[in-house]
């Protein structure tokens, strides 16, 4: 049941690749701005969870599970958000979007190269959120961990999702998503929603950078193909749009892990990116289209 | 001219030239990937070469190569303008991925400072430049260790290739794909891999489907590891031989020792298995001096600089006197016996070593001596 096993690895993949992306657009709702450190933030969340796991084996019986580490990983990924919102976007806010690419790559080589001094350059790994092995599930035989990512991703999804359509809240992030310029005449306060966003966008990137840092290990130089990663997920999905940037990153799933099954690694990327061309062409607004709104 | 008496001429040349040049002390940059995807390995070449230049006499600087060939460049035209307008460079120690040593080869030549190197893509030494020494066995020798281990001590015949899409992987994919044809055992699959690549199940999934009764890697440390914990957790428990990433310590603390039951790897010398005596001593002064354990790369380095070294205990002063020391001498290091062969490759010999899968630390298990036949 190889194909089986490839399917439950690309719904795996792509749940984790689902919060990086989602992350990138609630930064990009809340600012409208491209934060180009979203990659670093996960890797920062992988880093988070291996330093957490040295504090945590000394006082949990046994080894520790990786889910034990989320709370922590969210909380300190959401300071990192905090940090780059407060040195890498607001002082310059009012400048033209470029300034906040420069600023966020900036702080995301900062992070990095932070990362490689304080834990070196070797790959690390976290534990596995509820432990290693294989279950039967279905008459496959499946991988714990990847149960687990997708149990993981879907509560967090869940969560988010509740935030926005149900609270008082979610529903002022969705009003300066859709018009800043309203909301602020209707009394919401943009700079918190600011913050907001960027709190919880780095830390579903954070959470990304935890569920990927066992199976696929974590190096400070991840980054740049993780940030790849969100931007096409959001292209495809809809500049803007949570749900299409989740559509997106399981698509790169399908094609990292199911196409390159058939063809070849090289062929699956090539054929991934002739897709994102032809989206551009068809649809350019991407598949779930995009709020009326100026964009970075 | 005879070997003695070569050597002579070259000593005299080294003592008129060191009393020439006394009185500004000799410089040896040392330009490696400290951050980027070859940051581990390059941290390694920075040590080894770092604890063989500690009290040398020799003023070094490291700057960091990164993963782009025009930040090597940037690097070496900065090493080559500081000091007296670089005239007390003797050599250079060049980052070890092979994309910017290609970079670098051309600007060697313009400056004439030799480069010395651990980097293993083939094609460095064939482009004819006199200014490039490799310390760590080329593909050329390692590939054939690795291809006849795989071949003539597991028994191989249907062997399975995953490659690095790098100039690395695909430099070592080619000597491998020769080896095994001359063994008779031409792979029946070879899969290139980006770097980023993570999930490993597709192509392992295309190794198990070919029928392949060996795995041979040739991928950079992350991606070694990645494969082989994916194809344990999928049952794939056909033997694997990986490149020299494997033989690192960093990549086999990613992994359980019961993963690596089954795995061994190729390299120049794996120091932590060694039991000679100043093999130990260096191992010790090694974990002393950076609170890790040293891998072949950082040993290749070190013996790379010590023959530098070597030269300039002799009076040597000048780039010219080094490329001249290191194109005709012949150096006794710690990992092996290094001469050139008349194209800048110093290293002619490859160990094999395996994991038991008890521990992460690998014995030797097979020996490739002198295996260019150029010692």
């Amino acid at each position: 049941m190889l194909s089986a096993q490839l399917a439950l690895n690309a719904v795996a993949l792509g749940a984790a690749y689902a919060l990086v992306a989602i992350g990138f657009v609630l930064v990009l709702n809340a600012t409208t701005a491209v934060n180009f450190a979203h990659g670093e933030s996960v890797v920062a969340g992988g880093f988070a969870a291996v330093a957490l796991t040295g504090l945590v084996a000394g006082i949990w019986p046994g080894a520790v599970p990786g889910i034990v580490l989320l709370p922590g990983v969210l909380l300190l990924t959401a300071l990192l958000g905090l940090a780059i919102a407060g040195l890498a976007y607001l002082p310059i806010r009012d400048r033209p979007p470029v300034s906040v690419f420069v600023t966020t790559i900036a702080f995301g080589i900062i992070v990095a190269n932070g990362l490689n001094a304080g834990f070196g350059a070797a790959p690390r790994t976290a534990p596995a959120l509820l432990g290693g092995g294989t279950v039967e599930l279905l008459g496959i035989t499946a991988s714990r961990q990847s149960l687990a990512i997708i149990a993981t991703a879907a509560i967090l999804i869940g969560a988010l999702a509740f935030l926005l359509q149900r609270t008082q809240l979610g529903r002022r992030f969705r009003a300066c998503a859709q018009d800043p310029e309203m909301a602020r005449a209707l009394g919401i306060r943009l700079t918190r929603i600011t913050l907001l966003g960027f709190a919880l966008g780095t830390a579903f990137a954070g959470a990304a950078g935890l569920l990927l840092a066992h199976q696929f290990f974590v190096t400070p130089s991840d980054g740049a193909s993780l940030i790849l990663k969100a931007y096409i997920a959001v292209v495809i999905g809809g500049w803007g749009s949570l749900r299409g940037a989740a559509l997106g990153a399981f698509l790169i799933a399908v094609f990292e892990v199911a196409v390159a099954s058939v063809s070849s690694q090289p062929m699956a990327e090539g054929l991934l990116y002739a897709a994102v061309l032809l989206v551009l062409l068809v649809r350019p607004e991407g598949i779930f289209g995009e709020p009326q709104r100026l964009r970075a | 001219m005879s070997a003695i008496a070569r050597t002579l001429a070259i000593l005299a040349v080294l003592t008129a030239s060191g009393l020439a040049v006394a009185d500004e002390p000799p410089r040896l940059p040392v330009l490696v990937p400290i951050t980027g995807f070859l940051s581990l390995e390059g941290t390694s070449q920075r040590n080894g070469a770092e604890l063989a230049l500690r009290d040398s006499g020799v003023a070094f600087d490291v700057d960091d190569t990164a993963t782009a060939p025009e930040t090597a460049v940037n690097a070496f035209e900065r090493a080559m303008a500081s000091g007296r307008d670089g005239e007390n460079v003797i050599a250079v120690v060049a980052p070890m991925l092979g994309t910017q040593m290609l970079a670098l080869v051309p600007l060697a030549d313009e400056f004439e400072v030799p480069l010395i190197t651990v980097s293993g893509t083939a094609r460095i030494t064939e482009l004819g430049s006199p200014n490039v020494f490799r310390f760590f066995p080329g593909d050329v020798v390692v590939k054939a260790a690795h291809a006849r281990y795989a071949v003539e001590e597991l028994g191989a015949k249907q062997p399975a290739v995953i490659f690095q899409t790098t100039a690395y992987g695909q430099s070592g994919h080619a000597e491998l794909d020769r080896n095994l044809e001359q063994l008779g055992a031409p792979a029946v699959l070879a899969e290139g891999l980006d770097v980023t690549v993570k999930d490993m199940l597709p192509v392992l999934s295309k190794v198990r489907d070919s029928g392949a009764d060996a795995l041979l890697l040739h991928l950079h440390a992350g991606p070694t590891a990645l494969v082989i914990r994916q194809a344990r957790a999928m049952g794939l428990d056909i033997p694997i031989v990986a490149g020299s990433a494997m033989h690192q310590p960093e990549t086999a603390a990613l992994l359980e020792p019961g993963e690596l039951a089954g795995v061994c790897a190729e390299s120049g010398a794996s120091p932590i298995s060694e039991s000679a005596p100043e093999m130990r001593a260096f191992v010790e002064a090694y974990r002393d001096a950076f609170d890790r354990e040293p891998d072949a790369f950082a040993l290749a380095q070190y013996d790379g600089v010590r023959m530098v070294l070597t030269a300039v205990d002799l009076g040597a002063r000048t780039a010219a006197n080094i490329r001249d020391w290191l194109s005709s001498q012949r150096h006794e290091g710690l990992a092996m016996t290094y001469a050139s062969d008349g194209k800048g490759n110093m290293a002619h010999s490859a160990v094999i070593l395996c994991y038991d899968g008890d521990s992460q630390v690998p014995a030797i298990v097979k020996r490739y001596d002198n295996i260019t036949g150029v010692l």
